[in-house]
């Protein structure tokens, strides 16, 4: 291993991502490097909302001599990115014209952009391709990361193929990152992550054009990640009893999809069946007992017969 | 990943429907707009089901107040007695027929004011009853008198300068005078609160559960908290959930914030067993 010094200006790698990828792990491999090689490393990180599928991202910067933990704008070496529209978020604090992009062309559509939340609805999403985002930086990689980990029998091991491309753009030998990796990914699962960092470095020796953007799930538009029991709300029936109604507005204020209302009765109504999710807690809240929600196809099928 | 879904609700016995436990032709329930009482009812209700008792074995007593009406409502053995007096009356009802499930409703004036002394006596017996005590800080029914729950400074008709008496910690209280199970919770954390209902009905001894319940015509009214989707959501957020097994013991911003979840659990001696292997032996001594 050789440990000259060859960084006067401090390197700035920027990871990104969305909780639960593992951006923490791929900045700590980095740093550990990076300090084991002599050099001073700075690394700061975000994930406040990690829990809830929100943001992560983390700067790692290294060099002879490191002030600021945090990277400024437009001066991003590479840009290391887990999810498409985290990349986008941060494409622009690239160097112009010289830095490196990397990004899992994987989709994980956050909550927010949905604004109808029923399966198969239609979600706001970034609309740029792979292509367009290459085309505007100086080097770019887009490729399928979780698909290639899957293969490999963990699609957890995502990051790591992306370490894989990664340890192309840095001057740090190939066992120095496989050492590094054993040392941070869980014991179990060392053998997949060294064969998914092969395979990062594998394809970027390779020759091919930038895949469009995989969305990665069963159905043919983006489903947001945990809400797999709202597939029945396509039985959903909802039932409000005029008589019991009582207008206190508690539905109507705590309903996560805004689709109830009072009417000119104050009586509360659905004002947008296609909008209800089928979640109850319009049912569990209604202190006169006024509404169920039916939630089967049968049972649903018995309430809209009346 | 996909076909795990089967949630508890479709694999359990039966979906919950609360109108199966209710006494229907009694509906529309004389509860005010917005009363948090109506969300309790149909969360004991909903732990009742998902515990499978069967409703001939369900007893419910309780006092006089809007959350001693709530008894009414429901499809099972009903008892509505005297103001402060459920414990009493379900004392001797769970000695008498220890296979009932005793559930007692009962209102923060009711349990702690008139009722305090059966309150404690309740607790220090430890006998297998639950206690449901719906804490609205005043006396509903009767037009919004100060309760010993009253939060200091708050208006009510006896209080109209703002409440200067300290306020009781009924779960404190109870613990102290000697319930092996403990517990508080909101109403708008109606699963949540259900799930401790449950806890606390299975559980052999005495069981005391505070709900947070909103009064909002009077004394949200009195006292400007809003309507009762504010209501609601402002006792959410004063109360200091227990989700860190009590690794978090105080709140910088909230010094007056009240835990929730299951507060005590101890395996006591119940009553009801004791007293009956006691007359047991005697006889056979006799
Ligand atoms: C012996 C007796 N004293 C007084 C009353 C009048 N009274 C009826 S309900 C009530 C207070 C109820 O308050 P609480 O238990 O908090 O129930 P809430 O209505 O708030 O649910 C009082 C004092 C009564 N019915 N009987
Ligand atoms: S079940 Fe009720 S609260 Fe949930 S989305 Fe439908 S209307 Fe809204
Ligand atoms: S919560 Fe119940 S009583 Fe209140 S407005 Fe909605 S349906 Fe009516
Ligand atoms: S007076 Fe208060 S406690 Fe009684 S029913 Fe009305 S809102 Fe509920
Ligand atoms: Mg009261």
């Amino acid at each position: 291993m050789d440990k000259k010094i060859t960084h006067k200006e401090p390197v700035n790698v920027l990871v990104v991502g969305v909780g639960g990828q593992g951006v923490i792990m791929v900045s700590k491999v980095l740093a550990t490097i990076c300090q084991e090689h002599g050099y001073q490393v700075k690394q700061s990180e975000v994930h406040g909302m990690a829990k809830r599928g929100g943001g992560v991202f983390s700067h790692v910067r290294f060099g002879e001599q490191v002030y600021s933990p945090t990277i400024p704008k437009g001066s991003v070496d590479v840009l290391l990115a887990l999810e498409w529209a985290e990349a986008l978020r941060w494409v622009n604090h690239i160097r112009p014209g010289e830095g490196t992009f990397i990004s899992d062309t994987q989709h994980i559509v956050p909550p927010f952009a949905c604004r109808n939340r029923k399966r198969g609805a239609e979600a706001g999403y970034a609309r740029e391709t792979s292509d367009q985002i290459i085309s505007r930086v100086n080097k770019g990689f887009a490729l399928d990361a979780t698909t290639m980990a899957r293969e490999l029998g963990n699609e957890r091991a995502a990051n790591t193929v992306l370490l894989g491309l990664l340890s192309t753009t840095l001057e740090f030998s190939e066992d120095v990152w496989c050492d590094a990796i054993s040392r941070f990914v869980p014991p179990k699962t060392v053998d997949v992550n060294l064969q998914a960092f092969e395979q990062g470095r594998a394809w970027a020796a390779m020759d091919h054009g930038t895949p469009e953007p995989v969305v990665h799930n069963d159905g043919p538009t983006p489903v947001v990640v945990g809400r797999e029991e709202h597939e029945m709300s396509d039985f959903v029936q909802l039932d409000i009893n005029p008589a019991w109604c009582k207008s206190c507005d508690i539905c109507v204020k705590m309903c996560p999809e805004r689709c109830l209302k009072l009417d000119d009765q104050l009586k509360a109504v659905l004002t947008d069946p296609d909008r209800c999710t089928g979640c109850r807690i319009c049912e569990w809240l209604c202190p006169d007992l006024a509404i169920t929600v039916h939630r089967t196809p049968e049972a649903a099928r018995a309430a809209a017969q009346g | 990943m996909a076909k795990k879904k089967q949630s508890a609700e479709t694999s359990g016995p039966k979906e919950f429907d609360v109108m199966s436990y209710l006494r229907r032709d009694l509906f529309p329930h004389f509860l005010c707009p917005g009363c948090g009482h109506g969300i309790a009812l149909r969360a004991l209700m909903w732990a009742a089901h998902e515990l499978g008792l069967d409703k001939d074995k369900i007893a419910i007593v309780s006092g006089i107040g809007c959350s001693g009406r709530l008894g009414a409502y429901v499809d099972a053995n009903t008892f509505h007695t005297t103001h402060g007096r459920p414990l009493a009356y379900a004392t001797g009802l769970k000695l008498a027929r220890p296979d009932l499930h005793v559930i007692v409703i009962t209102g923060d004036g009711d349990c702690l004011a008139i009722g305090g002394n059966h309150l404690i006596h309740a607790c220090r017996r430890n006998l297998d009853i639950t206690c449901m005590m719906l804490n609205n800080e005043v006396y509903g029914m009767t037009g919004g008198q100060v309760s010993p729950t009253t939060s200091q400074d708050r208006y009510t008709t006896t209080t109209p300068t703002g409440n200067t008496e300290a306020t009781f910690d009924s779960c404190k209280l109870a613990e102290a005078a000697g319930a092996s199970f403990v517990g508080r919770e909101v109403t708008v954390q109606t699963p949540t609160l259900k799930n401790l209902l449950k806890d606390a009905i299975d559980h052999k001894g005495f069981s005391f559960v505070e709900v947070i319940s909103d009064c909002t015509e009077i004394y949200g009214r009195k006292n400007d908290l809003g309507n009762s989707p504010e209501m609601i959501l402002s006792q959410k957020s004063q109360m200091r959930p227990d989700s860190y097994g009590g690794v978090i013991v105080d709140e910088p911003f909230r010094p007056n914030a009240l835990p929730t979840g299951v507060l005590t659990r101890s395996d006591r001696a119940e009553y009801g067993e004791t007293y009956r292997s006691t007359m047991a032996s005697s006889k056979k001594g006799a």
